[in-house]
């Protein structure tokens, strides 16, 4: 009989045991139990097409698109504990996150990491695409996925205005400003004219969906507070039940794409 | 006592039932959406001062002055004996356009629209001319710029008194 | 040279240029989808990158730390793309010869562990993330601005890049269409893919003969529409959006003669040669008959031609006539952008009065 060797005395352990119900995954067995027993590996399947594991096939972009979210998760509750999102301090505080906080590449990871999951999730639909993976049983789960990307696009965009500069009042200047041309509901937008009963203006810049953004009728400190807690709390927590359906919708589609 | 119950809910009044349930069902959630989407909408907001005194009329030469631009985003221009008070905010999507007085235009940075002196768009994607405030003298004599009154070009509101200065 | 890129690089001669290379791109795939072209074009391109590299002014673009994520974009898209053709021209080939492809090959179809075969690439793919994410974190800072001043601007204002293709649509369309109408077809384009195309062929494998109509779509829009756009808004266009070459300098001093003139001042004043009328409905009359006839009868005609009938015979009335509307949306872009450059036409119809400009 072989020796044994430390590891194996650790998983002999009534602690070990009881984390993991199974053997190492070496056989059919286990490897089944391993897969299924597992909260976060429970996601995939037992087995799959080989075509579906070959990084030629997947690119693995909506697997790193997750993997970013994620990320993007952690780094960005870190930031949370230095940031406070009033005109007055937001700034400095960003300032601070470089000069007064140990490990100052924090919000460099957060930006970057951003911009990689718009790139990630673009390359993915782009997969996708190529593969004809949107085709039936799957074209809901394309639906989703394209809300997805643009939750993703919003993320960014409302990231964008948190640090307070020049950089980010002028980005959301101009993207409140198309949300004022928006036909009937924004006050400078074509239709807004025409909702007009004597001096009566029924679409102004106090009633229109500019207004409903910035929470006011400037870019200022309510706008800060409102895309604060839009790129915190609200879109991630929609993002989140989003990705749960997507994923559940793979499994139940027939898992990742593969010829009929 | 089964038998009867049976015939209280027969299969129509079933769906009438049904129906009336979920009618109220959809207006209940519709009524609470309704009061979310309100209360994104606050009653009071605070926002900066939309009138201020620029001055005598004297204090100005002929063209375009930038002293408000900063505080208040107001050009004052004086040209061909009429002053006015022209709003700084490009039409087009509302950034700050700058006065480059070696071409004597206005030029926008986010996407490059143009407009002469007077506020008139010439180039670029600006899809009308520069608004103008309403500008009035107050008994001192001193000029007043109130924001609140704006006067469009492609509306015919430049010939409103209102819009502009005799000087 | 350089003056010569200069020139070709401006939108009005590049996007031409694109185009065509597309075109090519996508009729000879199985020529580009080769192994020997991928080098030869790698080759050729790293003395042609490192020679652009050597201009001060295109270094200054490039290594822009907001620019990097485009950079990065730009190679992950030409290799991807190229990768998509060589899988389509492998599969075709095999399909013509009448083989499988080769995703539905016996040996991919059989079932394999999800441990270790999966699990170990998503953990390789994750790690090489992380890396890549930290060694990007410090080699770049993330940029930071002045602080906020509502009232200047900075020149040029530029949006996050992925909306660069948006900010570049808005020199030719007014903002209710280039930042909600336009989007919104992207949007409704998007999730209407699946619906609209019924040729149940190439679902989970590459091909382009089995799917062309599909494929030369989605990857015009895709890589002309969207990127090839934000690559002008990212490295082309500076102070005041005025095009600069990439190797000019951003001289914020340049006077572009630009005057753009209304379909309506045409009319009128310089064809007709009277007076504008007063009312603006009358005045803008030809536009809103060519906008007109480019929704209503430009459709009821398609579905007449051969090709429209092929397609309504395939897939019905209403998927013909939500293709018919989402492609023409498409089309209005690149049918603006030559409208502008070749006439300076800045509106089909301009109606300021009810903020309706088109």
């Amino acid at each position: 009989m072989a020796k044994k060797g430390v590891a194996d005395y650790i998983r002999e352990t009534q602690v070990w045991k009881s984390i993991f119900r199974h053997g190492p995954p070496t056989d059919a067995r286990n490897r089944a139990a391993v897969v299924a027993g597992n909260v976060f590996l429970h996601l995939h399947p037992i087995k799959l097409k080989r075509s579906g594991v070959q990084l030629g096939y997947t690119w693995c972009m909506g697997g790193l698109t997750f993997f970013i979210f994620l990320a993007l998760t952690v780094t960005g509750l870190l930031l949370m504990f230095y940031y406070r999102p009033t005109a007055e301090y937001a700034y400095n505080d960003i300032i601070a996150l470089k000069e007064h906080v140990p490990l100052g590449i924090m919000r460099e990871i957060h930006r970057w990491g951003a911009h990689a999951m718009v790139i990630t999730v673009w390359l993915h639909m782009f997969r996708v695409f190529m593969t004809g993976s949107y085709k039936p049983p799957r074209e809901f789960n394309w639906g989703v996925g394209v809300v997805l990307l643009i939750l993703t696009l919003l993320l960014s965009f409302t990231g964008y205005l948190l640090p307070w500069d020049q950089l980010a009042i002028w980005a959301i200047a101009v993207g409140s400003n198309m949300a004022k041309a928006t036909p009937f509901l924004g006050h400078g937008g074509p239709g807004a004219a025409l909702a007009q009963i004597g001096d009566f203006v029924m679409v102004s810049d106090k009633n229109d969906v500019r207004f409903q953004l910035l929470g006011g009728r400037f870019v200022g400190e309510p706008a800060l507070l409102r895309f604060y807690i839009l790129h915190c709390v609200f879109i991630p927590l929609v993002v989140g039940v989003l990705i749960a359906v997507h994923f559940w919708r793979v499994r139940k589609d027939g898992g990742i794409s593969a010829p009929l | 006592m089964s038998d009867e119950s049976k015939k209280q809910l027969n299969r129509r009044e079933f769906f009438s039932f049904v129906t009336v349930g979920w009618v109220a069902f959809t207006s209940a959630v519709a009524g609470l959406a309704s009061l979310a989407f309100r209360y994104s909408y606050p009653n009071v907001t605070f926002d900066p001062e939309m009138d201020f005194i620029a001055g005598f009329p004297a204090d100005y030469e002929e063209g375009v002055d930038e002293r408000w631009k900063n505080g208040f985003g107001v050009w004052m221009v004086k040209q061909e004996g009429k002053l006015v008070a022209l709003s700084n905010i490009c039409t087009h999507l509302g950034c700050v356009p700058n006065w480059l007085p070696a071409e004597l235009k206005f030029k926008c940075p986010c996407h490059g629209s143009g407009y002469y002196m007077n506020g008139i768009n010439f180039e670029g994607p600006a899809p009308r001319p520069l608004e103008r405030y309403k500008i009035a003298l107050t008994p001192e004599g001193k000029i007043k710029v109130d924001k609140t009154k704006i006067y469009r070009y492609e509306k015919g509101q430049w010939d409103h008194p209102d819009s502009y200065l005799s000087v | 040279m350089k003056e010569f890129i200069n020139y070709m690089a401006d939108p009005i001669r590049s996007f031409p240029i694109m185009t065509i290379l597309y075109i090519l791109m996508m009729k000879y795939y199985r020529i580009i989808g080769t192994k020997k072209f991928a080098i030869g074009a790698v080759v050729a391109s790293l003395p042609v990158v490192a020679w652009f590299c050597m201009d001060a002014n295109f270094r200054a673009i490039i290594l822009w730390p907001d620019n990097i994520p485009i950079n990065i974009i730009i190679i992950l898209i030409a290799w991807l793309t190229w990768y998509s053709l060589y899988r389509c021209a492998q599969n075709d080939a095999r399909i013509e010869k009448g083989e499988c492809p080769i995703e539905a090959t016996p040996e991919n179809r059989e079932k394999v562990w999800t441990w270790p075969n999966l699990v170990y690439t998503e953990l390789m793919c994750m790690i090489g993330a992380t890396v890549f994410l930290v060694v990007w974190a410090i080699i770049f800072k993330a940029p930071l601005e002045e602080p906020a001043n509502p009232t200047w601007a900075p020149n040029p204002a530029k949006a996050p890049w992925y909306f660069l293709g948006l900010q570049e649509m808005l020199v030719y369309f007014d903002p209710w269409m280039a930042g909600v109408v336009l989007p919104g077809i992207i949007v409704v384009g998007l999730m209407a893919i699946p619906y609209i195309d019924t040729n149940p062929k190439g679902n989970g494998y590459f091909t382009i003969k089995e799917r062309p109509l599909a494929m030369w779509m989605f990857m015009y829009g895709w890589l002309v529409l969207w990127i090839y756009l934000i690559i002008v808004g990212t490295f082309l266009r500076g102070p005041n959006w005025t095009f600069y070459g990439p190797f000019e300098y951003w001289d914020f001093h340049k006077v572009v003669s630009e005057y753009n003139v209304n379909l309506s001042e045409f009319l009128w004043i310089k064809w007709l040669n009277m007076p504008m009328p007063g009312n603006i409905v009358l005045r803008e009359i030809l536009g809103i008959i060519l906008t007109v006839a480019y929704i209503v009868v430009i459709p009821l005609w398609s579905a007449k031609t051969k090709w429209g009938k092929k397609i309504i015979e395939n897939t019905g009335q209403i998927r013909y006539y939500i293709f018919i509307f989402l492609l023409l949306g498409m089309t209005s872009l690149p049918i603006k952008m030559v409208l502008r450059w070749l006439f300076s036409l800045k509106y089909i119809i301009a109606l300021p009065e009810w903020e309706l400009n088109l």
